[in-house]
């Protein structure tokens, strides 16, 4: 592999253009005159027999252009999908509108279009919706109880989904340890909150009169097949196409009802319909994230091995599965991070509940694990004296035991095998970038402020989702075109992947564009999520580039009449053997090929798919120093290191991007962000007045090192980058925080969040009795 | 719906239009005046997505309506050469040049207000102090940078 020149570079991104300038093209940027607006009619109670819904208000206002109801859906017409169920999982999917009983405040009852949002508005508030309220379940405690009321009756219990692991003698160990702990975790329920809300468009494409779905969505290709299923429009009637994504962090990850719905309203009404959701509507029916009750025990060792963990999770996924709902349970799968610990056993259960459902959230699940485990370490270093390095350093994973089978499985990605990484690398180098040793001192001389310094390590799964297909089309110039089914969302996969595939053949970065987002053109592919992008689609743009060098080669050999052999690629051009035929590039080729009346561009038209299992391991580990406000309770992340490990990286600027803004959201979760609900399941933060989201001003320090330890999966030795981050910060800024409170302080454990109030009362609790 | 006339010069162009009264500023820049780099993501004044600059005060488009524009002059991303005092049409600006070498967006939803508000507070603070560009950033949310960025392609360009 040539990777002389792009791969590895900090390149700026080819993206930034079009954004920077305000000419980026979003899903708002393609309502055209004319088409109409769908207004969603949203549930207002979180659990409700629905007496009736009544529209004779609005059928006959001359602004009202149709209507949508249970009803009026096809008949038969499938639920929502959700890809990581189990065996034995129960089936609390959702209709596109609801049918009988409602089960969450926002839940979709009923659509209205009308030539305007404005007017759709209006009308929506109109349409009268009768309830009959049934008891709503609000938490995992109360949804497992035996009397609880049931959300799906049929079922007989609210647990739908259960996975259950062992390794070892997980009681033997238990039995014989010096040191037994034992911690329940709460984490609390949080919005992704991307800046461009979700939205969809339905229109007709000109020409061909299929149905063209545009959607900020992260998985064009799914939805696709999904809402051929739902609708019953044949697949290739049907094009979807993710236009510039404002973010998206899983929750774009789904396939939702609206996308459904404006897609019946064409059919129906026979008119381009769109729906933009407000900001309202995002904290009310997009996904949330991270909610669980996590119950780990360790069994430790005088000298402070752990050697035995158990855990208990109960997920609360809001009112069904969504797309990927079931993560944070799975996730307890990895839940020993870059620890030995011999012997492990878990159940995770997902419980459903009266609230919005639940959705992959950056992470994953990820967050939740490193939080607890990270805790429980330093806890055991509490209790036996140690200090907080040499416990980690006492149990982490030599360097040399790669390929590692952790003896689980993660549902959907099979067993836990850890790739590759160096873990003790990892913790000496993040403790000299934060100065550990130096740090008792500087808390010392900090007089009136407290200090506190917190670490934790992160291993997390990269790569899911399955093979990965990419083309490449070669343009007359001698210019490419890559195919990729990665969705750009923010992360700059489009500079990621012209990089590696420059590199791969050893073209300019400016010889390759690509094309991506839209079922027509790029192909039928997972999407993106799961830190898959750059790695996945890195190595399947790579394999794609083999094919076109064969091609290449086996046509200059026809037109040269030379044996294959004879010819190589060599830094983007074709060379033959003792000068014949001269260096060649693609555009001589093309010409060359036209000169015979062969016609090249098809002939070097390639496409493959990338089968090699990809589930690769990415690792870091992350310290945080916080300044705590005694008097006000307010916290600060004042320095934050990280030394992450992805294998090979293709664009270290873009890497780092992603690492910090994924601790920023990790930091969120710790310190501000919480979704509430009253105690009719009434969402009390419906915006971001009342959900409030990290700003400049909270932003740490940031120290990011690397370490690249090559994945020995793939052919370029990468990993995934976008999740780490976010993972490993909220186990950091936790533990930094019980740090500075002190061990006489009780901590709350979880990700808080640790606000003004949460962190005042724990102070209050100095000494005093611990609130249950 | 009431309607009334107004007359709003958007980016140096004279617009006459008329519009509903409760329609907000951000939809009629964004629907009629053909502004497109006008992101709208919180729609309720705490974001600062959808920053324009309102006979020379900046302000949020989704707090007003189109009729409280009647007669004044808005600049938006396309006018972000006379915000920095730079010759239109050549090229990126230096704040544009700098958000992108420093990698300060990601999704680049933020991007357009961030970069007009922080344009006119350049113009009014041209050697803002870390302190001073924190408090400016304030007002300003963005899910995907992590700020680091922001922050350091802002120190890059102040004089
Ligand atoms: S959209 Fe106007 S401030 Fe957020
Ligand atoms: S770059 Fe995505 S919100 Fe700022």
């Amino acid at each position: 592999m040539n990777t002389a020149a792009p791969f590895g570079e900090r390149a700026r991104r080819r993206e930034d253009g079009p954004l920077l300038t305000g000419k980026g093209v979003f899903l708002a940027d393609l309502i055209r005159p004319g088409m109409a607006a769908l207004r969603v009619v949203r549930s207002t109670r979180a659990h409700a027999r629905i007496t009736h819904i009544d529209f004779s208000a609005v059928a006959n206002d001359p602004h009202c252009l149709g209507v949508l109801s249970a009803a009026t859906l096809p008949e038969g017409m499938g639920r929502l999908p959700a890809i990581d169920l189990v065996e034995g999982s129960l089936p609390a999917h959702h209709d596109i509108l609801a049918r009988e009983v409602v089960r969450y405040v926002g839940e979709p009852v009923a659509a209205v279009i009308a030539a305007d949002a404005y007017l759709a508005e209006d009308l929506a508030a109109r349409v009268a919706v009768g309830y009959d309220s049934l008891p709503p379940v609000l938490n995992v405690g109360e949804g497992i109880r035996a009397d609880a009321p049931l959300l799906y009756p049929q079922f007989a219990s609210n647990v739908v989904h259960q996975t259950i692991q062992r390794v070892g003698d997980p009681e033997a160990a238990f039995a014989r340890a010096d040191l037994l702990i034992e911690e329940t975790f709460h984490f609390q329920r949080v919005c992704a909150s991307a800046m461009e809300p979700r939205g969809a468009l339905a229109t007709l494409e000109p020409g061909t009169g299929r149905s063209l779905v545009y959607s900020s969505t992260q998985i064009p290709q799914i939805l696709r097949r999904e809402l051929a299923r739902l609708t019953g429009i044949p697949v290739e009637r049907l094009r979807v196409i993710a236009p510039q994504v404002g973010g998206g962090f899983g929750v774009k990850e789904a396939v939702y009802a609206e996308e459904v719905l404006v897609l019946l309203a064409l059919q129906r009404f026979g008119r381009p319909t769109y729906w933009l959701e407000d900001r309202q509507e995002s904290f009310l029916a997009s996904s949330q994230g991270r909610e669980e009750t996590l119950r780990v025990r360790a069994a430790v060792t005088a000298a402070g091995e752990v050697t035995a963990v158990d855990a208990d999770c109960l997920a609360d996924i809001g009112a069904a599965y969504l797309f990927l709902s079931n993560t944070p349970g799975a996730a307890v799968a990895s839940l020993r991070g870059p620890y030995r610990i011999a012997n492990f056993s878990s159940r995770a259960r997902s419980v459903v509940t009266n609230k919005t459902p639940l959705n992959v959230y950056r992470g994953a699940g990820c967050p939740q694990t490193t939080l607890a485990m990270e805790r429980m370490m330093d806890l055991a270093a509490q209790a036996l004296g140690l200090d907080r390095a040499e416990i980690r350093r006492r149990n982490l994973i030599g360097p040399d035991a790669f390929p590692l089978d952790r003896g689980v499985s993660y549902p959907g990605c099979g067993r836990v095998i850890f790739d590759s990484g160096n873990f003790p690398a990892l913790l000496e180098s993040t403790l000299e970038a934060i100065d550990y040793h130096g740090f008792p001192a500087r808390r010392a001389a900090a007089g009136e402020r407290t200090l506190g310094l917190g670490l934790s390590f992160v291993v997390e799964m990269s790569g899911g989702g399955g093979a990965e297909p990419a083309g490449i089309r070669v343009l007359p110039e001698g210019r490419l075109q890559l195919l990729s089914g990665i969705t750009p969302i923010g992360q700059g996969s489009a500079t990621t992947l012209a990089q590696i595939l420059a590199g791969h053949l050893g073209l300019p970065l400016t010889a390759i564009e690509v094309l991506t987002a839209d079922t027509d053109q790029s192909p039928d592919a997972p999407g993106t999520f799961a830190s898959r992008g750059a790695t996945l689609g890195g190595n399947a743009a790579c394999l794609a580039g083999d094919l076109l060098i064969r091609e290449a080669r086996q046509l200059a050999a026809t037109l040269y009449e030379l044996p294959l052999e004879d010819i190589r690629w060599q830094n983007g051009e074709l060379i033959g053997r003792a000068g014949v035929p001269e260096p060649l590039s693609l555009a001589g080729l093309i010409t060359k090929a036209q000169e015979h009346g062969i016609d090249a561009l098809r002939r070097l038209q390639v496409s493959g798919r990338y089968e090699r299992d990809a589930v690769s391991w990415t690792s870091a580990c992350h310290a945080a120093i916080v300044d705590l406000e005694r008097d006000t309770g307010i916290i600060r992340v004042l320095d934050y290191a990280v030394t992450h490990d992805c294998g090979r990286i293709a664009n270290p600027l873009l890497v780092d991007g992603q690492i910090m803004g994924g601790v920023l959201q990790g930091l969120g979760q710790c310190l501000f962000e919480a979704q509430r609900f009253d105690e009719r399941g009434v969402p009390l933060t419906q915006g971001f007045m009342d959900y409030v989201l990290p700003t400049a001003a909270t932003a740490p320090r940031f120290i990011l090192r690397h370490i690249e330890t090559p994945s020995p999966l793939n052919p370029l030795g990468m990993k995934g980058a976008g999740e780490a981050g976010c993972s490993g910060a909220v186990g950091a800024i936790a533990n930094a925080i019980a740090d500075a409170l002190g061990p006489q302080v009780p901590f709350l454990n979880g990700s808080g969040p640790f606000t003004p109030e949460c962190v005042l009362a724990m102070l209050r609790r100095r000494g005093g009795h611990h609130e249950a | 719906m009431q309607c009334l006339d107004i007359r709003v010069i958007v980016d140096g162009k004279a617009l006459t239009a008329t519009v509903p009264v409760r329609l907000l500023l951000s939809d009629f820049l964004r629907e009629q005046a053909g502004c497109g780099g006008l992101h709208v993501a919180c729609g309720h004044g705490v974001c600062g997505a959808c920053t324009v600059v309102l006979d020379d005060v900046p302000v949020r488009a989704c707090l007003l309506l189109a009729v409280q524009a009647d007669g004044a002059a808005v600049q938006t991303i396309a006018s972000l050469p006379q915000l920095e005092g730079c010759e239109p049409e050549r090229g990126l600006t230096p704040l544009q040049q700098s958000f992108r070498r420093y990698h300060a967006l990601q999704c680049g939803y933020c991007t357009p207000g961030l970069l007009v508000a922080t344009a006119k507070f350049l113009a009014g603070c041209p050697s803002p102090d870390r302190a001073r560009i924190l408090e400016h950033l304030n007002g300003h949310l963005c899910r995907c940078s992590g700020y680091a960025n922001i922050i350091a392609a802002i120190e890059a360009v102040r004089a």
